[in-house]
């Protein structure tokens, strides 16, 4: 066996590329040749040194730079494609702008003699809207599910920025004030909701989460929100809650007022 | 990263997630302190957004990846050379010598100390390949796509860089 050979060889048994015939040819060569037998330990010394190498966990500071850095490029990405989808109408359109201006001038006069509805002129913006909305639900769904805090904490946030959402996100921030290990994300959550209060389905869902916090923050925040909505029908899971032997004294406090107060 | 070519920009999150580690441990053991190794690594997927045309979809992402990586890792040590800002390199964090800790870590850790200087002290193109083929996840057909030779190619040249680094290593712990 040649130097190069052996090199190759040697690499790939240490990596574990060769295959089983391979590395039986290989094994026995190794036998026959001691020489060849203490390069290969002392090259495998190396590379068992070489798996030792480590590096610290990147910083959360990383996360947050690059979430927002995707969240501008989203945007940016939305208002390059309308860009362009306006700049491709007047590029068709450009050889015939006279036709297009009597068209477009006729089309004016009928349309405003036959009173057309005025619905259809922002039907486009209003698609457009949609559309990114949609993108932006999607990546706070996404985030939602990350294992990291700090990004659900960014997906909280994103769903901020939504003027309605649908049905979907409300249940996915619903499902994190629930179930989210982390009080800081519920407690986002809870914010959050605040927002589409008038939505029934919020209303229903911040009611039901009642009796599953357990943190005293939560429960604080909870009955606050829920004596600002004059919620009565909150008032039940709270009388649950205060069963507890475990609540705490200032929470068990509290939740009386609250109650008092809606009544 | 096909979904991410085709408009699926948050997609990007989700790559972002699974590879974060390994970049940020590349940009490390090539010798950049944890702040410049962030840095690189955001710089590398504001390149995957800036050039996701690119990718073909043909061989490993990875690979893509890690090309991607090495241009970023190049092109901001070109820069501190021109601006001459000095930069610093990955320290290796000095424990309290009065912690109790059992030997075996100790010898860990001054190994891994000695093979950080011993890298240091390889050539920058070596000192790549190994950090490169040291990534598990990484085949040799990978490594040979990113550096540009042949599958038979790069595994001598890892071998032989592995020997050097051993004769460096070697060479730190009696002097």
């Amino acid at each position: 066996m040649d130097k190069e050979l052996f090199e190759i060889k040697a690499m790939e048994h240490l990596t574990g590329a060769a295959s089983a015939a391979d590395t039986a040819l290989f094994e026995s060569f190794l036998d026959k040749n001691p020489e060849y037998k203490e390069k290969f330990s002392e090259l495998k010394r190396s590379w068992t040194l070489l798996g030792q190498l480590d590096a610290p966990e990147p910083s959360a500071q990383m996360d947050d730079s690059f979430f927002t850095m995707l969240s501008n490029a989203l945007q940016k990405n939305k208002k390059e494609e309308s860009k362009n989808m306006f700049a491709g109408l007047f590029g068709w359109f450009k050889p015939q702008f006279a036709f297009g201006a009597l068209f477009l001038m006729v089309g004016l006069g009928v349309g405003y003699f036959l009173a057309s509805n005025e619905e259809k002129s922002s039907n486009q913006v209003v698609a457009r809207d949609k559309e990114t909305e949609a993108v932006r639900q999607k990546l706070i769904l996404t985030l939602l599910e990350q294992p990291s805090a700090n990004q659900r904490l960014q997906g909280v946030g994103e769903a901020n920025k939504i003027v309605a959402v649908d049905e979907i996100v409300i249940k996915a921030l619903l499902k994190t004030l629930n179930n989210d290990t982390n009080v800081n994300v519920r407690l986002a959550a809870v914010e959050s909701l605040t927002n589409y209060v008038e939505n029934p389905l919020v209303r229903q869902g911040l009611v039901q989460a009642i009796q599953n916090q357990e943190s005293p923050i939560m429960q604080i925040t909870l009955a606050n929100l829920m004596v600002a909505l004059q919620e009565k029908a909150s008032i039940e899971p709270f009388k649950q809650l205060l069963k507890n032997q475990e609540l705490d004294t200032t929470v068990k406090k509290k939740i009386k007022n609250s109650i008092e107060s809606i009544i | 990263m096909l979904k991410v070519k085709n408009g699926d920009l948050d997609k990007l999150g989700l790559l972002y997630e699974r590879h974060k580690k390994k970049l940020f441990g590349f940009f490390y053991n090539l010798g950049n302190n944890p702040s410049i190794s962030e840095d690189l690594v955001q710089n590398v997927f504001m390149r995957m957004l800036q050039y996701r045309n690119s990718y073909s979809g043909e061989g490993a992402f990875g690979a893509w990846m890690f090309k991607m990586a090495r241009n970023a890792n190049y092109d901001f040590h070109k820069k501190t050379l021109q601006t001459g800002v000095l930069r610093s390199t990955s320290e290796i964090q000095i424990k309290d010598p009065m912690e109790d800790r059992l030997n075996e870590e100790i010898e860990r850790e001054d190994n891994n100390a000695l093979l950080q200087k011993a890298l240091e002290k390889l050539p920058k193109g070596k000192r790549e390949l190994l950090v490169l083929a040291k990534y598990k996840g990484l085949k040799f057909s990978e490594l040979a796509q990113i550096i540009g030779c042949s599958e038979g190619a790069a595994k001598v040249r890892v071998h032989r860089a592995l020997k050097e680094l051993r004769i460096i290593f070697l060479e730190l712990e009696i002097g």
